[in-house]
């Protein structure tokens, strides 16, 4: 009698365990052996293409030939001029590529679409092509250029235009990084927070940036690091002061394989460093991004 | 009569897709309300809007007898608690219950040992339990005294055994400020058990409002009656009157339906009966006895089709000259022997069959 209700346990009693919201999260299912291999070989062909090359500089230098070619004081400029124009294009582009970043994330607009797309656009343009396009505008009778430097201001064997070099190239990212983490952020912890008697602009300081915090930090690392190793826009914009890998460049015509490789192998042990110190600064600052994770 | 806790005055708004027309909700203090529609009616609007998020094009809205219609959502005095409770991921227990404090005089370990929560002070929330994120998110709300909480879908995303004892934890609290509250669901029995009062709205309007109970034993229309779960809604047809009971055809059978004093509805209709309303007995005899007042009673002849069991209710389909669904414990089911094919003798008192004009 009654099997259909004596199937369904009585559970009223059961006790209310309480469910840590990742658990929720379905979890990654274990792919066949088989996929994971191929999977693996494939991917480390790619690693090994990666590492291999920089290995292979880096022990190609003897510390004495590094400590040789750090004591040179063009060398050390150079490297201290591009790390210094990375900073201030990292700067510029955090300055004006997050508040864009919060607009494209919150707004809805028509041709939306579009502005992203403009933002990434840089990264599709060749960067001797960026440079002849930046000569346009900040060269010596640039539109922005001329009235520029008659007011003091001068884009061409400055760092002013090492710097606009470097941030046409890599603000894409700080931008597209930072859109990411703002869209994450889920527009209700906001209104709450405006009950909870916060104006909208102590709402976006105290709880849109820190959550988006992660991700803004990424792109600003992806920035940086794309400028410090900025090339082709740099080299028509500006060839004096030298930036590292113009000079870098220069050794290698002037001098050969083997000058050149000295400089470039401290390049990239600097450029590393500060990688690494971007990284930690940014993921250390806050564990916690986006909401519900 | 005190002026009323919290009030919307025809409010009107136009919104992308959404809109509302002409709602009107007055709270008194301590009363609880529960705005009922399907998704995409507008009731998060609605909560947005007295939340201030939305500025009505016409209408008013008043929270503790302040009107801030006009007023920022952080000047309004409200608490607004959401699905999942949308506490900051980035902060911990006790800085997402001091998040609001401001320069309020208030205690924060004693807001916290109030609601149970001081020993989880440093905890993030996605490391509570959904007991322990409602009732921080409800110190955090209360902490700034608000004139009015907002509740938005707050059990959505919790699963039934969760949900059951939330939603009575929230009562009680409720209850126990004696703050109004206003509580937005897709889930009718969020409202039975919850709300003093429902508001059922519908592509923006509101279709019928007032006691809970009023409006679960009369819906309005055929729209409310569904959307309430009522069991059972059957075409028929008004065929003659009998004293203050009306005759009423479903196919060839009859049934007595009370019949009001006014305007009684004549021609087609729909009926509405709550599963719960439906008497089961085995046998005639067994309840002859009960109908010793001579009130007329609607008594047939019908078999068990299924039985579906809900927990510690059960429903019980039945077919005869139309099918039917009754609510029983599933004791009351076990203990009458109802097993699917057999035979059960169906009573309806006639003040239990709602009528409902054909739309």
């Amino acid at each position: 009698m009654g099997e259909a209700m004596d199937a369904v346990k009585d559970d009223r009693e059961a006790t209310i365990r309480p469910q840590p919201e990742h658990s929720l999260r379905p979890h990654l299912a274990p792919p066949a052996a088989g996929v994971l291999l191929l999977s693996w070989f494939l991917g480390s062909l790619l690693l090994a293409f990666i590492v291999v090359p920089l290995l292979g500089l880096a022990i190609s230098q003897s510390g004495g030939s590094l400590l040789h070619v750090a004591a040179l004081p063009d060398v050390r400029q150079a490297i201290l001029l591009s790390i210094e124009a990375a900073l201030l294009a990292t700067a510029v582009a955090a300055l004006l590529g997050v508040p864009l970043a919060y607009a494209l994330a919150r707004a809805s607009f028509r041709g939306q679409g579009l502005v992203a797309a403009v933002v990434d656009m840089p990264l599709a343009v060749p960067h001797t092509v960026a440079g002849i396009a930046l000569l346009f505008v900040f060269g010596r009778n640039g539109v922005f250029g001329a009235p520029a430097a008659w007011l003091g201001l001068r884009f061409w064997g400055t760092v002013a235009g090492i710097v606009i070099a470097m941030l046409f190239v890599s603000a894409p990212y700080t931008v597209s990084a930072a859109r990411i983490g703002f869209e994450a952020v889920d527009p209700r912890l906001e209104k709450v927070a405006r009950t909870l008697g916060m104006g909208p602009w102590r709402v976006l300081w105290h709880v849109t940036l820190p959550l988006a915090w992660r991700s803004i930090a990424t792109g600003l690392t992806l920035t940086s690091a794309r400028a410090i190793s900025e090339f082709g826009a740099v080299v028509i914009l500006v060839y004096y002061p030298m930036t590292a890998p113009v000079k870098i460049y220069e050794l290698f015509l002037r001098f050969g394989m083997h000058e050149a490789a000295g400089m470039a192998t401290l390049l990239l042990a600097v450029s590393l460093v500060l990688l690494i110190l971007f990284r930690h600064f940014a993921h250390g600052q806050e564990r916690v991004s986006g909401y519900g994770r | 009569m005190s002026a009323p806790a919290a009030a919307l005055e025809d409010v009107s708004l136009e919104l992308g897709l959404f809109s509302l027309r002409n709602i009107g909700l007055t709270l008194d203090q301590g009363e609880i309300w529960a705005i009922l529609g399907p998704n995409g009616a507008g009731k998060s609007v609605t909560l947005e809007t007295i939340a201030g998020f939305h500025r009505p094009h016409t209408g008013r809205i008043f929270i503790a007898g302040r009107d801030v219609t006009k007023l920022a959502p952080e000047r309004r005095g409200v608490g607004l608690v959401f699905q999942n409770y949308g506490l900051f991921p980035h902060l911990t227990v006790a800085a997402n219950v001091a998040f609001g404090l401001g320069s309020r005089g208030m205690d924060l370990a004693e807001a916290l040992s109030r609601f149970g929560i001081a020993h989880l002070a440093e905890r993030r929330p996605q490391d509570l339990s959904p007991g322990e994120k409602q009732r921080t998110a409800l110190a955090r709300a209360l902490i700034r005294e608000p004139g009015l909480f907002l509740f938005d879908e707050p059990f959505a995303a919790l699963d039934a055994r969760t949900r059951d004892s939330l939603r009575e934890e929230l009562g009680a609290f409720l209850r126990e400020t004696g703050i109004p509250a206003i509580f937005v669901t897709h889930d009718h029995t969020d409202a039975t058990v919850l709300a003093d009062r429902v508001a059922i709205i519908k592509s923006g309007a509101i279709v019928q409002a007032g006691p809970v109970a009023d409006v679960f034993q009369a819906p309005a229309d055929s729209f409310v009656a569904d959307f309430l779960g009522i069991e059972n809604r059957l075409p028929a047809r008004v065929v003659g009157r009998s004293g203050p009971y009306l005759r009423v055809a479903i196919g060839e059978r009859l049934l007595q339906v009370q019949g009001g004093t006014t305007a009684a509805p004549a021609g087609d209709i729909f009926l509405c009966i709550r599963g719960e309303d439906i008497a089961l007995s085995r046998s005639e005899a067994a309840i002859s006895e009960a109908n010793a007042e001579g009130a007329p009673i609607n008594r047939l002849s019908m078999r068990v089709v299924r039985i579906i069991a809900l927990g510690a209710l059960c429903k019980v389909l039945l077919d005869g000259a139309f099918p039917l669904t009754a609510c029983l414990t599933r004791r009351a089911a076990r203990e009458l022997g109802l097993v699917p094919g057999a035979d059960a003798v169906v009573e309806i008192a006639p003040d239990s069959i709602h009528m409902l004009a054909v739309p």
